[in-house]
């Protein structure tokens, strides 16, 4: 099954992605960036909304433009495109809230017999990372795509 | 049950934004790059299988 997402423009680094949201709020601008940890090969994934007027991002609003799941989507189609790119590297997602974590959570939970063919996924939990499984919460998530 | 296609076909070729490069010089979403950080520092890389 295809899932709809939004059309993507990356920069010519391949580190910053951005799309348009188009919702009952209107069209808002999401961004995200690919960020280096202190762990080589080992990537932070950061998104937010961009402010058209300031330019300036936020990760912490909630746009409630009624068009998560197609957001999520497009967010994990950049994850696909960065780690072609990339291969080999290991991105850790989390949300900048303890709510959007667990929208995250959920939303991996629910494709994850989508993600699991094309990525080891792993959830931080008691200070370890733990193979992914449905029932737990977790703080934080880092997945790895296989070779192909 | 059919198996998940494999992981083997590349992503659509996407437009490349010139504008989006100095994006990644501003040091955004740092709030959570320390926190990615600090969960590394403490459990490091999990044992992947390949």
């Amino acid at each position: 099954m295809k899932l709809d997402k939004y059309p993507v423009t990356v920069s010519e680094g391949s580190i910053v992605y951005e799309f348009i949201s188009e919702g009952k709020k209107g069209k808002i601008a999401k961004m995200i960036v690919y960020s280096k940890t202190n762990i080589y090969n080992t990537f932070n994934l950061g998104f937010g909304d961009k402010c058209t007027n300031t330019g300036e991002i936020n990760d912490t609003i909630a746009s409630n433009n009624g068009d998560t799941e197609k957001v999520l989507t497009t967010v994990a189609f950049t994850l696909y495109d960065f780690t072609e790119k990339f291969p080999g590297a290991m991105v850790l997602v989390s949300g900048s809230t303890s709510a959007r974590t667990r929208l995250y959570q959920m939303a991996i939970g629910k494709n994850l017999c989508l993600i699991e063919p094309d990525f080891e996924v792993f959830g931080y939990a008691e200070n370890e990372w733990q193979l992914f499984e449905r029932q737990y919460n977790y703080e934080a998530f880092l997945v790895k795509r296989k070779k192909y | 049950m059919k198996q998940a296609k494999s992981n083997k076909k590349k992503t659509p070729a996407i437009r490349v934004d010139k504008r989006l490069d100095k994006y990644a010089e501003m040091g955004l979403f740092q709030d959570k790059l320390d926190k990615a950080n600090e969960f590394l520092r403490k459990a490091g890389l999990p044992k992947f299988s390949k």
